[in-house]
């Protein structure tokens, strides 16, 4: 079994369009672990059923008992966050700023206040519409994606891929280069970096490299909308050869993109043309690349 | 030597965990006296951010000689194990803890 990340770096790039396409493709295959949990959206295209949701817990939020609380507003002067206020002459915790840093309870004289782990999201494995199933979180509001939580998302996807004996864990990284996409990043066999030919686009790419340089992970790398600027994606051609990262395909820029996610499809279900080509020749090629490792 | 090994299980035959910061177990061998000793990684793996480092911190401390993990620990547990008098193996993924120690003392695994 291989463990296939996409990532971009950038948003916008169409890395999740083109992820939802290789799923479709790979079809029973592949499971899919959403692991763009921030701002998830493959399930736009892949139309999951939300099935098996279980709570995830991630981060401490402070909890004062008004009952041992004296009021001497320790806690509030510091907290740095600003996220204990006085309401109605009591001291309470603003859950959106409590950052979980545990600098309360030490100052609390009389151990009023306790840290509690914080629910800040729901976990499922989906059946979606390939002969498949696909793992993927949902936050709620305030609450950011953590290495915990793809960590949690890629270990699921890992455990339902051996059990029904899955040839490929198609992993939807997470954005940026933080602690996400290096748990994102972890354990994974080969790397789909998905670019597009604008300065943020290769400024990002060049940044996300880094950090998969020092896993060592063998990567590939797909150029979208590649003909918007042909000098940029020239760049990007010389960068992928200095790097030695291997050259997957370009797409030229194509509306089909779009339309095909208003009605809710991955671009290979909509597009019959050459853009259901190009994907279909790259994602064998992501097949013959990552098994050869 | 002490061997240190991210593994998934506490036996021999459990599989290495190819995750450095958030590995579940963390398994140390010590060849000089054939001994084992087993540390459970749950305190770090529960954290949110930031694993890398605190794992390195219990391998300093168990004072390990070797490490034998998948495919290598992020940038910054890679800073602070740099830091360490510490010979990192990777590409143990799909190995069970017995053939990638096997495999380091047959000088088949990459030194990272």
């Amino acid at each position: 079994m291989k463990e296939i990340v996409i990532v971009s770096g950038k948003g916008g790039t169409g890395k999740t369009s083109i992820t939802a396409s290789f799923a479709y493709l790979g079809n029973k295959d592949v499971i899919v672990a959403d692991c763009d949990v921030d701002a998830a959206d493959m399930h736009l295209l892949l139309k999951p059923d939300f099935g098996n949701p279980k709570d995830f817990y991630s981060g401490l939020l402070a909890k004062i008992d008004q009952e041992k609380c004296i009021k001497c507003g320790k806690c509030a002067a510091v907290c740095r966050f600003d996220a204990i206020p006085i309401i109605n002459g009591k001291f309470i915790v603003e859950p959106l700023n409590c950052e979980g840093c545990g600098y309360c309870p030490l100052v609390c004289p009389t151990d009023a206040i306790e840290m509690n782990e914080q629910n800040v999201g729901r976990l499922f494995v989906s059946n979606i519409k390939t002969e498949s199933k696909m793992v993927h979180a949902s936050l709620k509001i305030g609450a950011d994606n953590s290495g915990k939580l793809v960590a949690e998302v890629k270990n699921k996807a890992k455990e339902i891929a051996e059990n029904e004996e899955k040839k490929f864990i198609l992993v939807d990284g997470s954005p940026g280069i933080g602690c996400p996409v290096v748990s994102s990043l972890s354990g994974a066999s080969f790397v789909v970096l998905v670019t597009e030919p604008s300065v943020s686009g290769i400024h990002d790419l060049r940044r996300v490299y880094q950090v998969i340089k020092k896993f060592g992970i063998k990567a590939g790398c797909i150029i979208n909308k590649a003909d918007v600027n042909k000098n940029k994606s020239k760049e990007i051609h010389n960068f992928l050869e200095e790097e030695k990262i291997e050259f997957i395909a370009e797409i030229h820029y194509d509306e089909n993109f779009t339309k095909a996610m208003t009605y809710g499809k991955t671009i290979v279900e909509y597009d019959n043309g050459e853009i259901k080509k190009i994907l279909e020749d790259s994602w064998e090629k992501i097949k013959e690349l990552t098994t050869n490792l | 030597m002490k061997i240190v090994l991210t593994a998934k299980g506490k036996e021999w035959d459990s599989k290495i965990d190819p995750r450095f910061g958030r590995t579940e177990y963390i398994f140390i061998y010590d060849e000089d006296n054939d001994k084992i000793e087993i540390l459970d990684n749950i305190s770090v793996t529960s954290e949110a951010h930031g694993v890398g480092p605190k794992t390195a911190q219990k391998i300093f401390d168990a004072n390990a000689d070797i490490l034998i993990t998948g495919n290598g620990p992020g940038g910054n547990a890679r800073t602070v194990l740099e830091s360490g008098n510490l010979d990192i193996y990777v590409g143990a993924s799909d190995m069970t803890l017995k053939e990638a120690y096997d495999a380091y003392k047959n000088d088949e695994l990459k030194k990272f």
